[in-house]
């Protein structure tokens, strides 16, 4: 065969059945094997941080957490944890579980959700509706307790917007012990499912040296044996008196990222009992104090990793600067490294794998 | 004159043309409904089949700039005439007995692969490069399905010849006769030696027809429908009448192959309970298979069909060969 010209381009996306959102890769392949991906992005750009510089401190608690759909509660978390860091602000006890507690909540539905597209890619279409009927019940979860099923609002400056009655806890730990079951069924068929196994096993290698040189982040990291999490590593909110195992994953393929996602269903349900069960009483919300001239940084385990806020304030309600760093941004960079001669059957599968989140980067 | 006539009326009538198509989007209809109801969704109506089709062809078609205008208008038209003679060699038992009495086996196994070569041939005259990748994936499919499929007719047509010829050696092509022959002496799905053949068969079908996990060629989140997508319209109606032809044609084969027995004379009753076969064939090999499985990647479907069915057609070969 001759190998000298042997190779053309194909245009993925920025729409196509396997993205969930617009990017664009152009492949040059050879047969059915990737010889290079060049990704160009910038299809969702909104000028996010440019309108935060324009509007109050208030408002942009409402802006951010529309930044993105599945992760929108960490991107006002991470918010709101910047502004009380900038004011030196102290959240009272009880808006500390419950923000933890949503978090957990969307973090649960979020890894399912991502499981599910994986399902779907692989065409296995029982099994993307089985794990989106169990994300259903998460669903209703957040729709009866904070009334929305993707942007719960709960996070505001100072604490939390919605406080929730005994009746709600009981409510959520009645509906865990229907999710539990039904995600420990889950679990067992995407580890044992030969189908499953077969297409994601060694599939979208990133080797620990890589992923530590990359920077990469989240349930990315901990599938190639990184011991990294936000909610361990500089505790926030409830974390610190919350008892969880950060889960790791040696495999390094997508196989292991998405044994680490559903293993931290596991973690995410017990957080969301001991947040039910320890949620001290008191109030849910601090006032805001004067804005003074500083600046500061906060950062939250999101579902995808470390989301990281800046902002400086020059004495008005306005931010002089909002600047924000989201997992996928450092995960992006590992596909280069797990496409390497990989089958174009597998692009979409590996770019799933790091759970790209597209409107958060380019926001 | 006649036998011209009878010719153009069995392959627009019965069983080719009208019957085929209504009886395959019945199929096609029913296996969505059903694979739905397996997913715990409600489905779309029995007759969405024919919705879509109806739909698609009051439409505008629309024909890429940079397409080869010929094969890409021609290629559908080819698959569709290619099937629609197919299904009036397929013999209904007690009712029909294929074209002219003649229903070969070699005729049908070279009529077979019309469908997959007018995907071909539309992929490659599409010009895009997903038709590019769909038309190599569609031509290693076929290579993987068609392998066991010959063994599968081999070991069928050696069984018949050697029961006709007394024991000696010998070959029985005529689909009518071999239908006759399971008449008089038992069906060969219930044969000891053809069990592994008609295993091998039910594998072959959700190759054949395109179906997970063997979607390969029109993998909808890898290549988006691959050779399909420049389709709209007309000629993707004609796709789709095509793949309804293809379900009564691979369903009816499988059918008089290993069960072609009747239950009454009277042929109605015949007609239902060759049906109903197809029926039960359909679900077992398509409906369970592709709710219960996800996409085999290429190579690991070509591996799998060079292996599996072709081990259980050789089994049967031997086995027709030594008994």
């Amino acid at each position: 065969m001759n190998t000298g010209n042997s190779t053309f381009t194909i245009p993925l996306g920025p729409v196509h059945v396997a993205l969930e959102e617009p990017v664009y890769f152009r492949l040059t392949v050879e047969g059915e094997t990737i010889r290079d991906v060049n990704l160009t992005s910038g299809h969702v750009h909104r000028g996010m941080e440019a309108m935060a510089m324009q509007r109050n401190l208030l408002q942009n608690a409402t802006l951010v957490e529309r930044v993105c759909s599945l992760c929108s509660n960490s991107h006002s978390f991470t918010y709101c944890m910047a502004v009380e860091n900038v004011t030196g602000l102290v959240i009272p006890p009880r808006a500390r579980f419950l923000r933890s507690l949503a978090e957990e909540i969307k973090r649960v539905a979020s890894h399912l959700f991502n499981t599910a597209i994986q399902a779907h890619i692989i065409g296995f279409k029982s099994l993307f509706m089985h794990t989106m009927e169990v994300r259903e019940m998460m669903q209703d979860v957040k729709e009866t307790v904070y009334g929305n099923r993707m942007n719960l609002g709960q996070n505001c400056i100072g604490g939390v917007k919605c406080d929730l009655t005994p009746e709600l806890f009981t409510y959520i730990l009645g509906m865990l012990e229907k999710v539990e079951p039904a995600v420990e069924e889950l679990r067992e068929v995407f580890a044992t499912n030969s189908m499953v196994v077969g297409r994601t096993k060694g599939l979208g290698l990133l080797p620990k040296e890589d992923a530590l040189r990359l920077g990469v982040v989240g349930p990315v990291a901990r599938g190639s044996g990184i011991n990294v999490d936000v909610r361990k590593a500089s505790p926030y909110a409830a974390y610190p008196d919350l008892k969880f195992n950060v889960i790791t994953n040696d495999g390094c393929c997508a196989y292991s990222r998405t044994r680490v996602r559903l293993d931290e269903i596991f973690e995410s349900i017990s957080m969301i009992r001991q947040c039910c069960r320890m949620t001290p009483d008191g109030p849910t919300k601090a006032y805001l104090p004067q804005i003074t001239v500083n600046e500061a940084c906060a950062r939250t385990e999101a579902p995808r990793g470390e989301v990281f806020y800046f902002i400086r304030t020059d004495g008005t309600d306005v931010p002089q600067r909002l600047k924000w760093r989201v997992p996928s941004y450092m995960n992006w960079e590992a596909l280069g490294v797990m496409m390497r001669d990989c089958k174009v059957a597998d692009v979409a599968l590996i770019t799933n794998s790091i759970d790209p989140c597209v409107s958060c980067t380019e926001r | 004159m006649t036998d011209t006539l009878l010719g153009i009326l069995h392959m627009s009538i019965f069983p080719g043309g009208v019957f085929a198509l209504a009886l395959g989007f019945f199929f096609k209809g029913l296996d969505r409904r059903l694979e739905a109801r397996l997913q715990r969704r409600v489905g779309p109506p029995l007759i969405q089949p024919w919705l879509d089709a109806a739909k698609l062809l009051t439409k505008e078609t629309m024909i890429p700039k940079t397409a080869c205008r010929q094969a890409f208008l021609l290629a559908p038209v080819f698959g569709f005439t290619g099937m629609a003679v197919c299904a009036a060699f397929i013999p209904i038992a007690g009712v029909y007995n294929g074209l002219f009495n003649m229903g070969d086996l070699l005729v049908i196994f070279y009529l077979l692969p019309i469908p997959a070569m007018a995907i071909m041939l539309g992929g490659s005259a599409s010009s895009s490069p997903f038709g590019a990748i769909g038309f190599s994936r569609e031509m290693l499919m076929m290579l993987a399905y068609e392998t066991p499929l010959l063994m599968i007719l081999l070991s069928v047509a050696m069984l018949v010849g050697k029961g006709l010829a007394g024991g000696e050696w010998g070959a029985e092509f005529s689909l009518l006769k071999i239908v006759a022959w399971q008449q008089e002496n038992g069906s060969l799905g219930l044969n000891p030696s053809m069990i592994p053949a008609f295993i091998a068969y039910l594998i072959f079908l959700p190759g054949t027809m395109g179906v997970p996990p063997f979607d390969i060629p029109e993998a909808e989140t890898e290549i988006i429908e691959g050779p399909l997508l420049e389709y709209g319209g007309p000629l993707l109606a004609l796709f789709q009448i095509t793949s309804a032809l293809k379900t009564f044609v691979v369903l009816g084969l499988g059918v008089a192959l290993f069960f072609p027995g009747v239950i009454s004379a009277w042929w109605p009753i015949n007609l239902l309970w060759f049906i109903l076969k197809c029926l039960v064939l359909m679900v077992v090999s398509l409906t369970l298979v592709k709710s219960a499985t996800g996409r085999f990647r290429i190579d690991q479907a070509f591996r799998f069909y060079i292996t599996v069915p072709v081990a259980l057609a050789l089994c049967s070969l031997i086995l027709v060969w030594v008994m």
